[in-house]
């Protein structure tokens, strides 16, 4: 039973961000922290750390996010 | 941060002493004419050493990752000295002059290799080798690394095939029932796209719009985060499914006022305490549906039996015994507003929006494992959701059902009114003081005595009004209550 009034658009889809997942922002946090550590501190696992940090946090984000801030975080 | 500096100049104290002990081998190194002068006293020490084997000369170099040893043909001038340091950078230029030497190039040494014998093959520390065995870190972490790359883009792929053998199989049958099917919101005009719409490597969406009694329809394919490896590791401990989440939004006019819900139990226990509705207005435990013929793993959520057994026809037990273990939960509800919100004390000062909704929530068969052939079998499911839509058009409650159903919702709204009643209060009360303040600022800016007179006037009659108002009210309840 089709084809009556046709309704249209989608409402932007859940822009709450209270239920979104924080891994990513957790993430990219850590990521700073440790290459900040590593840096400082001049030791080399933290800032391997930091880059499998940056690299979870990419597969975890949302595609709303910026690709720039992506590669900054890499960085 | 003081302490970090601190524990960092801590650190470099032994640094600097462990290179003292380089004194031995290295002098006139540039770098160790700065420590010779610091350590001065070692250098009395080296150069007896030193003079007790007159044959070789060691020198390392401790910035660089190699280590060579050099014999150097010592000439009793300077001049050799000085061009052999122009050369390396790194050779001694102490007081051999008298003995001469022949160049020969050693096997490396090691900084630790005392100077008594006069030829020893010693082992390189492993920070100075130049081998691959040195990087053995490096190369455990690039292998990582490389790991995690390969499986986001495995399970990436993965997904977006289950995604897309999910849409053919329910196309059809979306596209008889629904004018607009795929629409993103970006476009001016409402086409169906046709597509899915990708919202993050693990979510893609899909709005169907245009049919009866519905407004429109949002599904949701939530699969699992298989492009990350540590999900991936994590759902190895604890396994999990893919879910497919179907929220079908109703017209007013619709949909009676109801709500229902049944699922697993524990689905139906997580969703009683975090879903706004069915915490207000289901009371009860979940309870089995063995009387409706359900199997015992899904129970029932109810404002009334009156809806469960409208609900519970034929049509609908069928569905809910054949697919009972693809059934997550279905939720029907007129005021849905989604998941209990966190708010701050003192900021919820109205009660939030709800929408005539009916919610579905599948997993997908597998429990990981999936397949894209697993997506035809929640074919039926997806009829389950329009027979569901019909049936919550055509489901009226009788007049006893609909008098209990304004009751219960006066009462949650009562319920709500008192709890922000303080709040509501102390909204009005400093409203209404910003409105005297204003009023006072704007005699006082009044620049005309005149008028400011006159204002302050005003202001004070009005005062005089409301103090009046509220004895004659006074007065009025003292009498009621007489």
């Amino acid at each position: 039973s089709p084809l009556p009034p046709a309704r249209y658009k989608p409402p932007a889809t859940e822009t709450n961000p209270a239920l979104e997942d924080p891994t990513p922002d957790y993430m990219n946090l850590l990521g700073m922290v440790f290459s900040m550590c590593g840096l400082m501190l001049k030791l080399k696992w933290c800032a391997w750390i930091a880059v499998y940090c940056s690299f979870i946090s990419f597969a975890n984000s949302r595609s709303s996010e910026d690709t720039k801030q992506m590669m900054s975080s890499f960085m | 941060m003081k302490n970090l500096y601190i524990f960092i100049a801590v650190l470099f104290i032994p640094w600097s002493f462990s290179l003292a002990k380089y004194d031995d081998f290295e002098d006139g190194d540039d770098i160790m004419e700065y420590d010779d002068n610091d350590f001065a006293e070692f250098e009395d020490v080296s150069e007896d050493t030193v003079t007790e084997s007159p044959q070789r000369i060691i020198t390392t170099e401790d910035d660089e990752e190699e280590a060579t040893v050099e014999l150097e043909g010592q000439d009793e001038n300077q001049e050799d000295f000085d061009d052999a340091d122009t050369q390396e950078g790194d050779t001694e230029s102490e007081p051999y002059d008298d003995e001469e030497f022949e160049g020969y190039e050693e096997k490396p040494d090691a900084s630790h290799s005392k100077n008594k014998d006069p030829i020893t093959i010693v082992n390189v520390p492993a920070h100075l080798q130049n081998s691959w065995e040195s990087y053995y870190m490096e190369i455990l972490m690039v292998t990582g690394l490389l790991a995690y790359i390969m499986n986001y883009i495995i399970g990436k792929n993965k997904n977006n095939r289950l995604a897309h053998a999910w849409f053919n199989t329910h196309r059809e049958l979306l596209e008889s029932n629904f004018a607009l099917v795929g629409d993103d919101g970006t476009s001016k005009e409402a086409t169906s796209t046709g597509k899915l719409n990708q919202e993050n490597e693990h979510i893609y969406n899909l709005w169907c719009s245009g049919r009866v009694c519905c407004e429109g329809m949002l599904i949701q394919l939530k699969f699992l985060k298989r492009q990350d490896l540590l999900n991936v590791l994590a759902r190895m401990m604890r396994p999990a499914s893919d879910q497919v989440q179907i929220k079908v939004t109703m017209n007013d006019e619709d949909m009676d006022t109801y709500v229902f819900a049944v699922g697993t139990r524990k689905a139906l226990v997580r969703l009683q305490k975090e879903m706004q509705d069915l915490s207000e207005f289901c009371s009860d435990k979940p309870k089995s549906g063995a009387k409706y013929g359900l199997p015992d793993s899904l129970a029932i959520l109810s404002e009334m039996g009156e809806v469960t057994e409208g609900m519970m026809d034929a049509k609908m037990i069928h569905f809910l015994t054949h697919y009972a273990d693809k059934i997550d939960s279905v939720q029907f509800s007129d005021q849905f507003s989604g998941p209990k919100l966190m708010q701050e004390e003192g900021q919820l000062t109205k009660l939030p929006e709800t929408k005539k909704t009916l919610l579905f929530t599948f997993n997908v068969p597998g429990s990981g494992n999936t397949s894209p052939k697993d997506m035809e079998s929640l074919l039926p499911l997806m009829s389950m959701v329009i027979y569901s839509i019909d049936k919550a058009k055509k489901f009226r409650l009788n007049r006893e059902g609909k008098q209990k159903a304004d009751k219960n919702r006066a009462r949650v709204e009562e319920n709500f009114l008192k709890l922000t009643h303080v709040q509501r209060q102390e909204a009005a009360q400093s409203r209404r003081e910003e409105k005297k303040r204003a009023e006072k600022e704007r005699i006082m800016n009044e620049e005309d005595p005149e008028k400011q007179r006159r204002l302050e006037e005003a202001a004070l009659r009005r005062e005089q009004k409301k103090l009046e108002k509220k004895q004659m009210k006074m007065k009025q309840i003292k009498v009621k209550a007489m």
